[in-house]
């Protein structure tokens, strides 16, 4: 089965091209470019006029997708990093290696400060250091402490300091002075765009889903490469509105959805396209994901944080710091998943143990029999990398995701 | 030496609770003055002969300290210590206390109170925050076991530890001069790691005192051992047996924990954001990366070694993120390095290492031949 590329795929892809090609254009006309981590808030830079983004992390997935992260991945472990290490950095540090010859958006340009965040996961530290010794510029590391519970205040004003002092070091480095109001602008079209965003992601509780988990894998994108934009808002609007169109004409990418199911760990980028397909062929949807879900959010929640026009942005950035799942205690992370099962409506849940991320991966033995306590779901437990394909196997995936859609079929006739 | 069950049991006999401190530097001197007794949770492996309780709460492809620590804790800890104490030293580590939660739960037993701090991984603007932090940390021990602080009493508790860590560093020259075997030395810190400092200093000094008197071995190849615990004692052997002495280490459990202590401090929380910032550099502590190359360099130097083998832990992404970047610096300096990886199910593979130990101390006696033609 092909589906259509939708409006809101053929705008994001425009909107990528635009993003990386800008990102260049600026970076070659003598822009200010930072490489920052997933997490690290991008409406900071857009307070400057002539300071650029780029993400490592997205870059990776990016050649993931396009079927190059293996190719990446060899080059690193050829300089002497291990294949025990993340894909993602294995993937950035081999494609810088060679100038990007394989990457498929010509790469990022050179960074003139490096800003990671330990709180998804301190390894980012490690490998932001290993471009700071390769090409000599300044890391900045944002110390964000892990959640075990709500995020606690001392932790707020602890983020809330390494941001200013962040945005002292990137004026004191360009000489520019941070705009306020732009950096206001900008965190309000984020908010907008976010705010769409979760419209989006709430097709999926109607039946059968108006999307699947993987339509939602690859529109996050922007959130990476235009955040703090208009056209990141309008790219959400876009995309909202055409799911609810498409939902209200009665057009269904699974439209004989049969099973319900929620992805627990990053998207498996390699295999986004088959796995989508394969299942749609059982009657399976995976509608959900706490990787998406979770965007937008606070930690332990699913549900919309959003910025009103009374809130300092700073505040609402550093509030919501520890919303990515990696950054949660256990009692957090079940508590979002179980409200995503209760209100999406979620027949079994895929474990997808990720050896390229540990921190995301390490808990999940507890929260499967946990989830299948509490909620009485069928679950299972399938080894992924989410962007090296070599350490996945493909028949041993879906013997276990077959096996999981008969175990809900037998519950059913039970 | 007694096994760790073994030794923690004894040390309960004292009557002072026992603290089970997660790896790699807790904040020992201040436990120990509050008359509690810290334990460093590492080197588990003759108390943890398979790891089938972790295994049902932890992922396969976390690194042995992880999963053994888990089946301890798992299966021992609630009889056995009074209270866990955790910090961020890694991903896989600060996830940890949930799972050691439920792995305890399951049988249904009772948790020992948890204490967990978060260590700064920057050098700047976060002494305050470190600072508040062990404020808070004391609060908390002092509520749950109604005991109290005293700057004199933390004062008496960093001079026992420095004197403890200085007596480390004497055996560490022990063993550099051949006096003493490595697997002696690293049997010797093991069986300390799980006695209270005043013990420690007593089994170090005896150490010591019986080096006195020993026979220098002949003369070696000297190398420089890395990594996170010592190797194996089939491994340490088969270096010494190869003809390596190791002449110092950089190894996270021995010589990053025994380097360095603060000289002056005002008060207990100047004196951990002095210990955490001025770490000696540990892979973990990730401000510290400026100053680990350097770090090792002059180990290298100073104890006029030959070479330098990194005993990796399988899994521990912080050691080797920085590897390709230390051996090629070491390299770049002349220094032959030899990279050997351990796991928790490697038991059964000494012939592996042999073959490639024994390699590697053949192509350094080759360029000492060739260095004395």
């Amino acid at each position: 089965m092909t589906r259509e590329k939708t409006r809101a795929g053929k705008h994001l892809s425009e909107l990528l091209m635009n993003a990386y090609m800008g990102i260049h254009g600026r970076a070659a006309e003598g822009a200010f470019v930072v490489w920052g981590a997933i997490i690290v808030p991008p409406e900071i830079f857009r307070g400057f006029e002539n300071v650029v983004l780029c993400v490592p992390e997205s870059h990776a997935a990016l050649c993931a997708g396009k079927g190059v992260g293996s190719e990446e991945c060899l080059k690193a472990e050829a300089l002497g990093y291990s294949m025990d290490l993340c894909s993602y950095a294995r993937i950035d540090i081999g494609s810088l290696s060679d100038g990007y010859q394989d990457s498929p958006t010509f790469g990022l340009p050179r960074p003139d400060l490096l800003v990671s965040d330990n709180n998804n996961c301190s390894l980012l530290v490690k490998w932001f250091d290993v471009h700071r010794r390769e090409m000599g510029v300044p890391h900045f590391i944002l110390d964000v402490p892990f959640c075990y519970g709500p995020q606690q205040e001392k932790d707020l004003a602890y983020i809330l300091s390494q941001f200013r002092d962040l945005i002292a070091m990137v004026e004191s480095m360009t000489g520019e002075t941070f705009d306020e109001g732009r950096f206001r602008e900008a965190a309000h079209h984020t908010a907008e765009g976010v705010r769409q965003w979760k419209r989006f992601m709430s097709f999926a509780r109607h039946r059968p889903s108006g999307l699947t988990v993987f339509d939602s894998f690859v529109q996050m994108a922007p959130l990476f490469t235009s955040r703090g934009t208009p056209e990141f808002a309008e790219h959400y609007k876009l995309l909202a509105d055409e799911v609810a169109e498409r939902v209200a004409a009665g057009v269904f990418p699974v439209p004989n959805e049969k099973y319900r199911l929620l992805w627990d760990n990053i998207a498996p980028w390699h295999q986004l396209r088959k796995m989508s397909e394969r299942l749609a062929e059982l009657g399976a949807n995976i509608v959900a994901a706490p990787y998406t879900s979770c965007i937008g959010s606070l930690e332990g929640s699913f549900a919309p944080f959003d910025l009103d026009k009374d809130t300092d942005p700073l505040w609402h950035l550093a509030r919501s710091q520890n919303h990515s799942v990696c950054p949660m205690g256990m009692d957090l992370r079940l508590a979002a998943l179980g409200s995503a099962i209760e209100e999406v409506g979620i027949d079994g849940v895929v474990f997808a143990s990720n050896r390229s991320c540990k921190v995301f991966s390490v808990m999940q033995m507890d929260e499967q029999r946990l989830i299948g306590e509490k909620y009485g779901l069928p679950t299972v437990m399938i080894d992924v990398d989410h962007a090296d394909v070599r350490k996945f196997s493909e028949q041993s995936a879906y013997l276990r995701l077959e096996a999981l859609l008969e175990n809900i079929e037998a519950g059913r006739v039970g | 030496m007694k096994n760790a069950r073994a030794m923690i049991e004894q040390l309960r006999k004292g009557g002072k609770p026992v603290v089970g401190c997660f790896p790699l530097y807790p904040p020992l001197e201040l436990m120990h003055s509050m008359g509690l007794l810290p334990v460093v949770l590492w080197g588990l492996r003759d108390s943890v002969s398979d790891t089938r309780d972790a295994d049902r709460h932890v992922q396969p492809y976390a690194c042995s300290v992880a999963r053994q620590l888990a089946q301890f804790v798992i299966a021992d800890g609630p009889g056995l210590l009074d209270g866990l104490f955790f910090y961020n030293a890694c991903d896989t580590l600060r996830n940890l206390p949930e799972l050691l939660r439920e792995g305890i739960a399951g049988s249904r037993r009772i948790t020992p109170p948890m204490f967990r701090v978060h260590v700064p991984m920057k050098e700047d603007g976060a002494s305050g925050y470190l600072a508040n932090e062990i404020a808070n940390l004391i609060k908390a021990l002092q509520a749950s076991y109604g005991v109290s602080f005293s700057e004199e009493r933390f004062a008496r508790s960093v001079s026992l530890y420095e004197r403890a860590r200085r007596l480390c560093r004497r055996l560490e020259d022990a063993v550099a001069e051949g006096v003493l075997t490595f697997a002696g030395f690293s049997a010797a810190l093991a069986s300390a790691n799980f006695l209270a400092v005043e013990d420690q200093i007593a089994l170090l000094e005896s150490t010591l005192s019986d080096c006195e008197g020993s026979i220098t071995q002949p003369s070696a190849t000297r190398v420089i051992a890395s990594g996170i615990l010592p190797p194996p004692p089939v491994i340490c052997d088969l270096i010494e047996l190869a003809g390596l002495r190791v002449a110092g280490n950089d190894i996270a459990s021995m010589h990053r924990s025994y380097a360095f202590s603060p000289e002056a401090w005002g008060n207990v929380r100047d004196y951990y954001v002095a210990f955490y910032r001025d770490h000696f550099p540990c892979t973990t502590l990730l401000h510290t990366a400026d100053r680990r190359v350097d770090a090792v360099v002059d180990i290298v130097s100073s104890r006029h070694a030959d070479a330098f083998v990194f005993v990796g832990e399988k899994f521990c992404e912080y050691e080797y993120f920085e590897l390709p970047y230390l051996e090629q610096q070491l390299k770049k300096s002349g220094v032959p390095v030899l990279s050997i990886e351990v796991s928790i199910d490697d038991d059964g593979s000494a012939e592996t290492f042999r073959t490639r130990i024994d390699a590697f101390a053949e192509l350094l006696s080759g360029r000492e031949g060739r260095h004395d033609a």
